[in-house]
């Protein structure tokens, strides 16, 4: 019953009972709690205020506020005035905020509200609550902090960092999303991400999408954003769900990096890879184009002499057609992988006729390296998002690597297989395989096999970048001195 | 083996191209001459094991093995079998031709596509000049 005084000195059980429960009330209670009467004298105080202030029962009851109060305080608060209108108009005063420092102990921020206790329409009593919201408001100070620390993360990286919810509209938006795209958050707020990025890549979006809102957690793609004057940016995202307590996803953070400059280097680059394959393929070219051309000349020659048999006239037209149509056929083949890709064309295309015209433009160089190939390809076509020169370069780089790997001569599988929701293709050779240490490192840019010193490092970093850029994946498979396989895998 | 005995001059064609052999054919049909031909350096020989010819005309790049290298095995079961080579891989000015003319392994290179005078003339020169050299490697 510390720091508590009789309120009333009858003693009846009934009384006896609520002064009881009252006193228990005021004890329980995690605030300070004072009860004024009208000369400004204190009658009650709870444990929490004595604790708090540091004071005593003995110099805190029956004395006066201002002697309990420090000066500073009453005069900021103005409490006597604020307990005498209290008194006055018998109306409560809530929600202020005091600052309190007792001599000796660190500040201590109060809420406080002044209640009347009337009694037959007379205020006879003034409650003073004061709660401690010292933690309460560093802990709010401190979360602010982070917010605005968070909040200049986000808006200071040069990525594009956003969220949607689950449908996919857009809730945050950062700086480097608005300089890329010239929208501001304000008109790209509530759209839906899709509708932002080239109607090619839309249903692919909503697909990744919906995936997240279920197991999967991230997913990185390559999907082209729209900037306000329609020009399409070529953007690398990774896209992870936001999930609370590991329960249904929230929504989805996309974080992209543009990829406009890597891009543009990447385009040089499979330029001079196709140039270095055109290098190595030019001598089987050359020996291709050379018999039809003999065949072609020595006909002609056949029938400049004035050749009197018809039959063998039709037959020398014959071969001097077919040869052309012949070297026609190589040509044709060597322009479409030449040619320079165009960026972005992810169309549908039939990968098995994809990987016959590349394999038809090794044939030659597989003849005059007495290679042997092997093909197990399934009876159907097989269609896939995706653009054929970039998949023509990355399994013409195989093809060339495979090569390299068999001077000797050898066996070169190139096989597919169809999964449910994947494609594997499989280009396996018997050539002299790589070291395990260096396996790691294949698709690392510029990292060339020390022993065979023939490629510019680059070939196999594109070729990771072009399967990336199909949603796919590539790995590698060798052992030494029997041959290596590289698997690609992508999406049906 | 009565029908290999033929008269006149025994030459053989390999070259792995259809097309090729039947320009040789036709070519060497001027003289009256009536080739026989192998499409690889196993069948080329098997022929020469089995048949004895003046002259060999071989492609450099044949699909089992080098053209030079059959050369040098024709050598080794018959001699003074004259050889030209026909290519369209290689040219004459490359060290590899260079050095097997200069060995007397082949005695002509003609690069593809020629002309038939220039198969003829080279045929001539080996059936009616010095037996080949036995500088062989």
């Amino acid at each position: 019953m510390e720091g508590n005084v009789d309120l009333v000195p009858s003693r009846n059980s009934s009384e006896e009972r609520h002064e009881k429960l009252y006193k228990i009330l005021l004890e329980a209670i995690p605030s300070s709690v004072l009860l004024i009467d009208r000369y400004m004298c204190i009658v009650t105080a709870n444990k929490n205020f004595l604790e708090k202030s540091l004071r005593s029962i003995s110099n805190t009851i029956g004395q006066r506020v201002e002697n309990v109060f420090p000066a500073v305080l009453l005069e900021h608060m103005d409490l006597i005035n604020r307990i005498r209108q209290v008194f006055e108009k018998n109306y409560p005063v809530r929600g202020e905020r005091i600052t309190y420092r007792a001599p000796g102990v660190p500040t201590r921020i109060y809420y406080y509200s002044l209640l009347p206790f009337s009694w037959k329409a007379r205020v006879e009593n003034v409650l003073l609550l004061m709660e401690d919201i010292t933690e309460y408001v560093r802990l709010s100070e401190e979360i602010r902090r982070m917010e605005r620390h968070l909040a200049s993360i986000v808006d200071s990286a040069s990525d594009v960092i956003l969220s949607t919810d689950t449908e996919g509209k857009v809730l945050t938006w950062n700086t480097a999303a608005e300089n890329l795209s010239g929208y501001t958050f304000d008109e790209v707020k509530g759209r839906l991400f899709f509708e932002l990025c080239s109607k090619a890549y839309q249903e692919e979006i909503k697909k990744v999408f919906s995936s997240l809102k279920g197991e999967k957690s991230s997913q990185m793609a390559e999907w082209d954003l729209l900037n306000k004057v329609d020009d399409s940016i070529p953007i690398s995202w990774v896209c992870s769900s936001m999930k609370e307590d590991l329960s249904q996803a929230r929504g989805i953070v996309a974080v992209g990096r543009d990829l406009t400059e890597r891009h543009k280097f990447e385009s040089q680059l499979r330029q001079s890879q196709k140039l270095a394959a055109l290098g190595v393929m030019a001598g089987g070219i050359a020996h291709e184009i050379r018999n039809p051309l003999a065949t072609c000349s020595s006909a002609a020659q056949f029938l400049m002499k004035d050749e009197p048999d018809p039959n063998f006239r039709k037959e020398c037209a014959e071969k001097i057609q077919g040869g052309i149509r012949r070297i026609s056929d190589i040509i044709e083949n060597l322009l479409k992988f030449a040619r320079s890709s165009p960026e972005s064309g992810m169309v549908t295309v039939d990968l098995l006729s994809v990987l016959k015209e590349t394999t038809a433009l090794i044939a030659n160089q597989l003849k005059i390296q007495k290679i042997e190939i092997k093909i197990v390809f399934p009876k159907t076509p097989i269609m896939i998002r995706g653009n054929t020169s970039l998949l023509q370069q990355v399994f013409m780089n195989l093809f060339m690597n495979a090569l390299n790997a068999m001077p000797n001569g050898g066996v070169l599988t190139v096989s597919v297989k169809k999964f449910d929701i994947e494609v594997l293709v499989k280009v396996a050779d018997t050539g002299h395989g790589i070291p395990e240490q260096q396996v790691s490192k294949l698709f690392d840019p510029f990292y060339t096999i020390s022993s065979v010193k023939k490629g510019t490092g680059l070939g196999l970093s594109l070729c990771y970048s072009i399967v990336k850029q199909h949603l796919g994946s590539i790995e590698v498979n060798s052992v030494e001195g029997e041959g290596s396989t590289f698997a690609v895998r992508l999406p049906i | 083996m009565i029908e290999m005995e033929q008269t006149g001059e025994r030459i053989l064609v390999v070259d792995d191209e259809p097309d090729i052999s039947w320009v040789l054919e036709h070519v060497l049909k001027e003289k009256g001459i009536v080739p026989k031909k192998a499409l690889s350096g196993q069948e080329a020989l098997e022929l020469v094991k089995r048949d004895c010819f003046q002259m060999a005309i071989v492609d450099a790049k044949l699909p089992d093995m080098e053209g030079l290298e059959l050369a040098k095995r024709i050598r080794e079961v018959q001699p003074a079998v004259r050889l030209i080579m026909i290519s369209g891989y290689y040219s004459k000015d490359e060290a590899y031709i260079q050095s097997a003319l200069a060995d007397g392994l082949i005695g002509g290179f003609i690069v593809k596509p020629f002309l038939n005078d220039e198969i003829l003339k080279a045929v001539e020169v080996a059936i009616s000049g010095e037996p080949p050299s036995q500088k062989i490697k």
